[in-house]
């Protein structure tokens, strides 16, 4: 079917619903006065005559829309309840029906525009509905609206209410030339509303000799009465635009419209121009325009051009774009917006469930990233090597990244202490600052979540216990302010958090005594000073002469001590008579991915945190049984990994030590091949082998084999304490 | 009293032959009169040139009537809301030096 | 008197389409079927404003446009070219030979007149 044909199809569809929508409207009208709430029925035919208005205009069949136009008027004033029902109006209406049905029968008829005399008639017609519009104008302006064509009414002279729109037109000197009529474009304005008043501007048409019959001088200041937007009107002069300069503003009773539109917004845009463009208030070649004039404004100032780069909100008022007003309310709402992105910024709230989804995923992603690569590394194919290792460089970075969404500063948990600090010193009638530093250092989320009780702990026993009354410090010839530090810092792959305070240290003796009453040690223990300040993490041990409200509670130390443990993590005392103490606690960075050297002995293989090693040297052949080796004339203890994991099988003949470090401790482990690098996800053993020491959990490798990560910490502690508590099988080493 | 009937279209496409001719004649006599009842074509460069005429016979204290207006003529004039200036002797303030 | 428009456009389908739309608004359509055909229809009787499509065999619109602005009967035609989305320079183009306005194609017939609507009445 042809475009045309179609068109012919779609006029006769026109044809059949217009004269369906007419008889409804006449049913309508005749009932209207029958007493029911006529609301409904004044819906319909208003949107009867709006649908064959909008209709005939799609055909330009602009006879009937300018006739239906009228009838809708009135038909939209009744709706407003502006006009009363009464029987002159249906009276009046009734007639309009017939005479639109009229002009289509003639449509069908094939005529497609207004025939003199029926146009005449509608004439009469409309002339007795403006009566119903604008009660005693009528006669007056009969003579020039009739002697008008059909379509335009209103423009010029109209004594309509004051516009919303002020247009001000100054036409390019070649319009008449190109052929683009000003009047015309005017002319044209009016079909989009009506123009309240016009002023035609002659003032720039030089005298007479001077003046050139074939250029445009002419301007026009238009108050314009329209439900049409800023953009619609100005598509008016689109084709003129170019070469003219076209200001459409609102009028400024207006503005203040365009205010409270600006204000509610929604706040998915920061710049300026596109909250004006949404407003309405500005239009997207304005907005276009103004930035270019930015733009040029850049190219003339050369250099500093990022200096002194004019606002757009000052070039757009300066070009009379748009009002003051309206611009101050767009700067309003743009810093409005600025500041909530602003806090949005500091803090994206994420489900923690999906973080660790992601964290688990990547986690998935590493190791079987190290499985590729191990494949890789067999085929010994250059190209692919060169590909997974980017890939492994890659996931690495991915790794990292997502590690650092979990990361969040310790400060906000140390200021939290703040308002302890104050209340507790309150209580307990001290003078105790706090000294908060290394509040940025970032720890993985779920660690500060954790450290919150224990460092509660800590520092309640340390202003407890610790600090001494003001009167004590005195008499001691320290300020009678006590001070109680939080401090953290990265140290060897792992976070230190300190608790320190400048009261009157562990007392070792009283330690001692307290611990061998209790039976936690023998009586004639020979312990380092170490050794005797971790008893009072010990369960049930409690030191403190007079039991406060606060650290007598029965929770004790040994709560810290396990709620760190659980983290992975290790406390350790340091501490002086009279001088102070520091707690210091040293927790793994992340608690879920960690880099590894792999050790093999016999068939199994050993994953040891890397951020823990030191070195790796060859075993001195004649080491023997000895429990340490002279490594640059210091002695290093040494752990057996395969008598203490039970492997039964011969070793080769060259072993290697891996040197470890951890909290100042040294050892090295005998391994049998020194295997590599490796990421690896942490698995924490399931509760079956939770009680093992030395393992800090699994890891599956590239090759599908599981390995058992060391856990440094807790090996470091058996050497160091295997010649005074520690029975000899880790296995057993289970409970304290 | 001369009259000067205009019997050609005032648009830019005449523009240029209209508007010496109207001096012309607006030089030749003090008291004048121009019928638009013939122009059935009229733009903004007809208005202009109506718009001059006017000016200049004010200047020069010339008597000057447009009479007979076409509907077209109508139509430009009310259009540019210039109606009361043209179908009176009533001179707008902007029109003046 | 009803104002003539001349459509230029290979397409009959085109040329059909802006005649019914323009001919229900009062203006009288006459066709031409390329820059050569149109240029023989502008003798002879007086058009008011032209449309032409740019791409035609024969000769295509912009060179029309320059033909017809050297005519001293339609130097000041106004003339309207049809584009489309992707011919911003022809556009530019046919500004340059003399077509101020345009219309991007496609286009509904309703948006054909109001382009022809800004430039003159039927």
């Amino acid at each position: 079917m042809s475009f045309d044909e179609e068109m012919r199809e779609a006029l006769q569809t026109f044809i059949i619903e217009s004269l369906e929508l007419l008889q409804d409207m006449e049913e309508c009208l005749l009932s209207l006065e029958d007493g029911d709430d006529p609301t409904e029925r004044v819906n319909a035919i208003f949107r009867a005559a709006h649908t064959i208005k909008g209709s005939s205009g799609l055909f330009g069949l602009d006879h009937i829309v300018s006739f239906t136009h009228v009838v809708e008027s009135v038909l939209d004033a009744l709706r407003d309840g502006k006009l009363g029902i009464s029987p002159e109006l249906v009276a009046a209406l009734l007639p309009c029906c017939d005479h639109i049905a009229l002009l289509i029968r003639n449509v069908v008829d094939g005529q497609l525009d207004a025939d003199p005399a029926i146009s005449a008639a509608g004439r009469e017609l409309i002339d007795e509905l403006q009566q119903f519009l604008q009660p005693g104008s009528v006669a007056e302006k009969a003579v020039t609206v009739s002697e008008k064509q059909d379509i335009l009414e209103a423009s010029g002279g109209g004594t309509m209410d004051s516009g919303n729109w002020h247009l001000s037109l100054r036409f390019g000197p070649d319009s008449l030339r190109d052929g683009m009529d000003p009047l015309s474009f005017i002319r044209y304005l009016s079909t989009l509303g009506s123009i309240a008043q016009l002023t035609t501007i002659a003032e720039n048409m030089p005298i007479a000799d001077q003046m050139d019959p074939e250029t445009c001088y002419l301007g026009f200041e238009i108050n314009f009465k329209s439900g049409a937007g800023k953009e619609e009107i100005e598509g008016v002069f689109e084709f003129v635009r170019e070469t003219s300069t076209i200001r459409i503003l609102p009028m400024d009773s207006e503005i203040d419209e365009f205010i409270s539109l600006i204000k509610e917004l929604p706040e998915d845009e920061s710049f300026l121009g596109q909250l004006l463009v949404k407003s309405g208030a500005l239009t997207k070649r304005e907005l276009e325009d103004a930035l270019n004039l930015q733009g040029e404004g850049d190219t003339e100032d050369g250099g500093q051009a990022a200096k002194s780069k004019q606002p757009i909100g000052e070039i757009l008022v300066e070009q009379q774009v748009v009002q003051q007003p309206i611009v101050s309310a767009a700067l309003d709402k743009q810093k409005q917006i600025k500041d909530n992105k602003a806090r949005e910024n500091q803090s994206i709230r994420v489900d923690a469930e999906r973080l660790d989804i992601l964290i688990d995923l990547i986690g998935e992603l590493v190791i079987s990233s190290a499985g590729v690569n191990l494949r890789a590394l067999e085929t010994r194919e250059t190209g692919l090597l060169e590909t997974t290792g980017e890939m492994m460089r890659l996931v690495e970075e991915v790794r990292d990244s997502a590690l650092q969404l979990r990361m969040v500063p310790i400060g906000t948990t140390f200021s939290r202490f703040q308002r302890v600090v104050r209340d507790v010193s309150k209580e307990l009638g001290k003078d105790i600052e706090l000294i908060i530093s290394g509040g940025d250092t970032e720890v993985d989320k779920s660690v500060v979540e954790k450290i919150g009780d224990p460092l509660m702990h800590l520092v309640r026993n340390s202003m407890d216990h610790g600090i001494e009354t003001a009167d004590l410090r005195r008499q001691r010839s320290k300020p009678a302010r006590g001070s109680l530090r939080l401090n953290a810092y990265h140290a060897s792959g792992s976070i230190v958090i300190e608790v320190s305070d400048d009261g009157g240290g562990l007392n070792r003796d009283r330690i001692l005594e307290k611990a061998v009453e209790r039976g936690l040690v023998q009586h004639n223990a020979v312990m380092s000073d170490q050794d005797v300040y971790a008893l009072i993490f010990e369960p049930g041990f409690s030191t403190a002469q007079q039991v406060s409200n606060l650290s007598g509670r029965g929770v004790g130390m040994d709560v810290v001590k396990r709620n760190v443990t659980a983290l992975r993590g290790r406390i350790e005392v340091e501490s002086q008579i009279g001088m102070g103490t520091t707690m210091r606690i040293h927790l793994p960075l992340t608690l879920a991915i960690i880099d590894g050297f792999m050790v093999g002995v016999g068939k199994s293989t050993f994953v040891i945190p890397l951020d823990q090693i030191l070195e790796c040297v060859a075993l001195p052949e004649d080491t023997g049984d000895r429990e340490y080796v002279d490594l640059r004339g210091e002695v290093l203890p040494l752990i057996r990994l395969r008598p203490l994991f039970e492997i039964d099988c011969e070793p080769p003949r060259r072993e290697n030590i891996v040197v470890v470090e951890y909290a100042g401790n040294k050892a090295g482990f005998i391994v049998d091949q020194l295997l590599g690098e490796f990421q690896t996800v942490i698995k924490p053993l399931s509760k079956l082998f939770a009680h093992i020491k030395g393992v800090a959990g699994s890891t599956i490798l590239g090759s599908g084999k599981v390995a058992l990560i060391l856990d440094v910490p807790s090996l470091l502690e058996y050497v160091g304490s295997k010649n005074a508590l520690v029975p000899p099988s880790l296995s057993q080493h289970s409970a304290q | 009293m001369q009259t000067l009937t205009i019997e050609d279209e005032l648009t830019i496409f005449t523009a240029a032959d209209q508007k010496p001719r109207l001096l012309a004649f607006l030089n030749s006599a003090d008291d004048l009169e121009i019928n638009l009842a013939k122009v059935d074509e009229m733009d903004t460069a007809g208005l202009q040139l109506l718009i001059l005429m006017k000016r200049e016979a004010a200047q020069t204290g010339k008597k000057l009537r447009f009479v007979m207006h076409s509907k077209v003529v109508l139509d430009i004039l009310e259009l540019a809301n210039l109606t009361s200036v043209f179908g009176d002797q009533v001179i707008l303030a902007h029109n003046e030096e | 008197m009803a104002k003539t428009i001349l459509i230029v456009d290979d397409s009959a389908s085109v040329r059909q389409v802006v005649k019914i739309a323009l001919t229900g608004a009062g203006y009288d359509v006459i066709e031409g079927v390329d820059g050569k055909d149109a240029l023989s229809k502008l003798t002879g009787q007086k058009v008011h404003l032209i449309i032409s499509d740019v791409n035609m065999p024969n000769m295509d619109g912009i060179t029309f446009v320059k033909e017809v602005k050297q005519l001293a009967a339609y130097k000041f035609t106004p003339v309207i070219m049809l584009t489309t989305e992707s011919q911003e320079g022809k556009k530019q183009e046919g500004q340059a030979a003399g077509a101020k306005a345009w219309v991007v194609k496609p286009f509904q017939p309703a948006q054909m007149l109001a382009a022809v609507s800004k430039l003159i009445l039927p």
